[in-house]
């Protein structure tokens, strides 16, 4: 990392800006945290983490993790990728402690997911309906393997780009496009009512 | 990792901060980082490198195995294969390759890389350097180095040897100590340093040829009893492979005193018709192999 003497400070900081000033004065984590703290409790709460304290929990030691190892982070990564990857390496970590199955809970994004895997041989009367039942969607989305919930958690819940979700989950993009097309397969054979396979 | 939450209520950034002065934690140093990252290069390209001299060690065996005698040790090339295939040294190059694979695969960009690409970029390098390393001449110091330490491994000489250790299957392997004046007969020491008296009544002029050249030979016939040390031989081949130049010139000059030619043209006896395959090793003896 170079370091530069005077990096900027406030809102107007880039997350870079804030890590390398961060390096110098660990108060001026608190906007880095600031920023992703939303972002990132929406993404574990979509990963499967149901409970407040234990996302809280998660959270705090993902931030913690990344203070102590700021120095590793990679410049030509965007930090937010970064973060993400050690927010996620944390939730799976708790989910391996805790021996906790996800409880996934869906809301606004089912809508997206349901139109990315609507087809041609969609019921559209049926697509209809489970859009009236979230829970459906939330039930097969928790039936799929953690590699392809990942995957399609990253993709159309946090809107990331193939580079971005390569670099959270630590696999090539190639690998990243084959793990979506079988997780959108996987989903649809969850949902023989609807998707006809 | 311990969850401390002590100040449950206050914003994240609160707790974040508190707990990082509470456990006085600091940002872990940038070397240590670069260390990490290059001990984990290093440890791949080493893994590479071993792995050439595994791929070194694999074609060294391969092209001095005795593929054309294969059907008098082995019976058919197939059982061959397996008896001869340098396994050992396929199972290391494989293995180094995914150790190599596995250490840049957590380099800093290592996981951008596919298994299949780094495999066979490193796979790549490992068969020219290992290519590099059979045309300098270093395979068969590379197959030595092992020794017999590993339980399931013998270097391709010994394994060799060991096949021409077996005079009931009329195969047999030593050094020509010394022929018979009137070439009727010489004695050979084995591979295990028993002496045997071969008799070469049934040898041909090119037979000859490879005893006057001394060093090792290989001999198919069939022992004259199963309890005497009496070898009748039928064909004479030379133990090239493992012999330097240096070691040939040597053994040429001891039994060079005792060499004599003798033109023998007719066929063998029906002791060394019945030998197998006698067809496909006369016409070898006849080519001069």
């Amino acid at each position: 990392m170079s370091a530069d003497p005077l990096p900027r400070k406030g809102i107007d900081a880039s997350d870079e800006e804030i890590v390398r000033r961060t390096l110098l004065d660990k108060e001026a984590f608190t906007p880095l945290i600031m920023r992703y703290e939303a972002k990132l409790a929406r993404y574990l709460e979509r990963l499967g983490v149901g409970l407040l304290e234990d996302r809280e929990d998660i959270l705090q030691n993902a931030f913690i993790k990344a203070y102590k190892n700021l120095n590793s982070f990679d410049m030509t990564l965007t930090f937010s990728s970064w973060m993400y990857r050690i927010a996620h390496n944390e939730a799976m970590s708790f989910f391996r402690r805790k021996h906790a199955r996800p409880q996934i809970i869906l809301s606004e994004e089912s809508e997206m997911l349901l139109t990315e895997l609507r087809d041609e041989h969609a019921d559209a009367s049926r697509l209809t309906e489970l859009r009236l039942s979230r829970e459906g969607l939330a039930k097969a989305f928790q039936t799929l393997p953690p590699r392809y919930r990942d995957v399609i958690a990253l993709r159309y819940f946090e809107d990331r780009s193939y580079t971005e979700m390569s670099d959270i989950l630590e696999v090539p993009v190639g690998t990243v496009s084959t793990l979506l097309y079988r997780a959108k397969r996987a989903l649809r054979e969850a949902l023989p009512d609807i998707f006809s396979v | 990792m311990t969850t401390i939450n002590p100040q449950r209520g206050h914003t994240l950034a609160e707790q974040v901060l508190s707990r990082i002065e509470h456990e006085q934690l600091s940002p872990r140093p940038r070397w240590r980082f670069i260390v990490k990252n290059y001990v984990f290069w290093c440890l791949g390209a080493l893994a590479i490198v071993l792995g050439a001299l595994a791929f070194a060690a694999t074609l060294f065996e391969i092209t001095n195995v005795d593929w054309h005698l294969s059907t008098a040790t082995h019976g058919n090339l197939f059982s061959f294969f397996f008896a001869a295939a340098p396994i050992f040294w396929v199972v290391a190059f494989i293995l180094l390759i995914l150790i190599g694979y596995i250490n840049v695969r957590y380099t800093d960009h290592g996981y951008r890389h596919s298994l299949l690409v780094i495999a066979l970029v490193a796979g790549l390098v490992s068969l020219l350097l290992g290519a590099g390393i059979y045309a300098f001449g270093f395979g068969r110091a590379i197959v030595e180095i092992p020794g017999d330490h590993p339980p399931f491994y013998r270097p391709i000489f010994a394994v060799q040897q060991s096949w021409w250790l077996a005079p009931e299957k009329g195969l047999l392997g030593g050094q020509v100590v010394q022929v018979a004046p009137d070439g009727n007969s010489f004695v050979l020491s084995d591979f295990s340093d028993r002496t045997w008296e071969i008799y070469a009544g049934d040898l041909a002029a090119r037979d000859f040829a490879v005893i006057a050249r001394g060093g090792k030979v290989r001999i198919v016939g069939a022992p004259v009893a199963a309890t005497s040390s009496v070898f009748h031989a039928c064909f004479v081949f030379s133990w090239e492979t493992y012999l330097d130049s240096a070691e040939q010139e040597s053994k040429q000059s001891t039994v060079a005193s005792s060499t004599y030619e003798r033109n023998v043209t007719g066929g063998r006896s029906e002791i060394c018709k019945g030998i197998r395959p006698y067809q496909q090793l006369r016409s070898m003896d006849e080519e001069g192999l």
